[in-house]
């Protein structure tokens, strides 16, 4: 068994090393459009020091950060919202379902020219856009956890003397609270593509501006620092969320035993 | 033995499943009376209709036919104990949580449910485990858990669905004494199902043995054995020939 482990560490590793060379190779060329690694480095310590556009590159992070949170924080509470009246009330299903399933199958990012005509340039239509694309996964995320709690839960609260709202309040959300988790984290990452997306059109600040400066000035190496920083970003989000779970809901993502 | 007056009495009950295309009668003209304190033991083979009558019992689900009267009024949702055979534990609650949940629906304030919670738990054997949460416990002490949490409803009539179809046979053995134990020292009116004829005959006052399709009461048995009775004894072994002999074969 150990050395199976062994054998998969020095398989990553291969991978990982066989792109760096690939990395080198390709950047070393005369007139190169790939940035070397060591010009990456340079850049990316030169602006976490000076500012483009009055920000260092922490700065434009959490510019990007901050929408998305703000809007975030609605996309849940008005999605699980939604998503809990969905798939609880028959009657607020035949209201809204119809209206959310025409509107969710619209990519999030074609709404950004509407958005922009209706709300401006400024922070507003940003919020509206990471709005959008993270509150569609959190209402489906609910509602359909809803639909699927044991039926043996139902009976269980009922059994125990649970009305109606009781069986909502204190049967159906906790059971649910795993599925609105899964979709908090489809949508913080949709949240941020959606910034990104969103900030390439059009912005003063944030790292979705910061690539398309990069863009304009032919400048590969801040380019790549970018898509590094997006993706950092990106996953130590998901990775925050991970660990919420385990403190939210350890009677079904943590590994606590006797 | 003294005279047990009738605690639940079941006539002519029958249960018909209508969907569009057909319909299927499951419980046909189920006559029954359940006496007061009394360990009543449902045997019928698999998928013959005993978790409907429970459920009907429960008011989980509605007769077609029929009438079933209970001797104090019928009782309220959340006043009526079910012990479900996949434990059907709230897995977001700790052992405590679950089995105060009845009263906290009711509205009874934390001190004094959590106080008769504790009662019910040091009861099943469950002291010192009031934190866990229920994946944390084997299948035994999950059950226990849920017969705690229907004994702490202070319903004097508990209704148990096969609660112990889920654990393996050593756990099964000594989950039947501590049924009978908990049942002696506090004393209400069981209504235990179960498909096992062993099972039935251990525990039973009295077995009314389910059968037919449709569903109805095929006879009535008294094991006339003392507590603890004996898988090996002669009347005991006796007795298990006769049900298995009267028992429909189902697959």
């Amino acid at each position: 068994m150990k050395n199976i482990k062994w054998v998969n560490i020095l398989l990553s590793v291969c991978s990982i090393g066989i792109f760096v060379v690939l990395w080198v190779v390709l950047s070393g060329q005369e007139g190169s459009m790939v940035p070397t690694p060591a010009a990456t480095l340079e850049k990316f310590l030169q602006i976490m020091a000076d500012p483009i556009a009055n920000a260092t590159l922490p700065a434009h992070i959490w510019a990007s950060l901050q929408r998305v949170l703000i809007a975030f924080f609605f996309a849940v509470v008005l999605g699980v919202a939604l998503g809990i009246g969905i798939g609880w009330s028959k009657g607020f299903n035949a209201l809204f379902g119809p209206l959310f399933e025409m509107l969710r199958p619209i990519p999030p990012i074609a709404w950004i020219p509407v958005i922009i005509l209706w709300f401006g340039i400024g922070e507003l239509s940003k919020w509206v856009i990471v709005f959008i694309g993270s509150f569609v996964p959190i209402v489906l995320n609910t509602s359909a956890g809803i639909r699927a709690i044991d039926p043996l839960m139902i009976s269980a609260g009922k059994v125990l003397g649970a009305n109606r709202k009781q069986l909502l309040v204190d049967v159906a959300f906790p059971a649910t609270i795993p599925a609105i988790l899964a979709g908090i984290r489809t949508a913080l990452s949709s949240g941020w593509m959606c910034v990104v997306a969103a900030e390439m059109i059009v912005a003063r600040q944030g790292v979705g501006f910061l690539i398309v400066r990069g863009q304009e000035s032919g400048d590969t190496a801040l380019i790549v620092v970018c898509m590094l920083a997006i993706g950092v970003v990106s996953f130590l989000l998901s990775t925050i969320l991970q660990k919420m779970e385990g403190v939210l809901c350890p009677w079904q993502f943590s590994e606590t035993k006797l | 033995m003294a005279v047990l007056r009738d605690k639940i009495v079941i006539k002519n009950l029958s249960k018909t499943f209508a969907s569009k295309k057909n319909s299927v009668e499951v419980l046909k003209d189920i006559n029954l009376t359940v006496k007061e304190n009394e360990f009543l033991v449902i045997l019928g083979p698999g998928q013959c209709g005993k978790t409907v009558l429970l459920n009907i019992l429960a008011e989980l689900d509605e007769q077609t036919s029929g009438t079933v009267e209970f001797a104090d009024g019928r009782p309220k949702m959340g006043d009526l104990g079910l012990v479900f055979q996949r434990y059907a534990l709230f897995p977001w609650k700790s052992v405590m949580g679950n089995v105060e949940m009845n009263q906290k629906l009711k509205g009874v304030d934390k001190a004094t449910r959590q106080a008769n919670a504790q009662k019910y738990i040091d009861l099943v054997g469950l002291q010192g485990f009031e934190k866990a949460l229920p994946k944390q416990l084997s299948g035994g002490m999950k059950q226990r858990v849920g017969i705690a949490r229907a004994y702490a409803s202070e319903s004097d009539i508990m209704l148990m669905d096969e609660p112990f179809g889920a654990l393996d046979a050593q756990t099964r053995y000594s989950m039947e004494d501590e049924i009978l134990k908990i049942w002696e020292k506090n004393k209400r009116t069981v209504i235990f199902v179960t498909n096992n004829v062993e099972e039935a005959i251990y525990l039973g006052d009295r077995i009314i043995l389910l059968g037919g399709h449709p569903t109805s009461v095929k006879k009535e048995y008294i094991p006339e054995m003392p507590r603890p009775r004996n898988y090996t004894d002669q009347a005991f072994l006796r007795l298990r020939n006769e049900i298995v002999a009267d028992t429909d074969l189902s697959l």
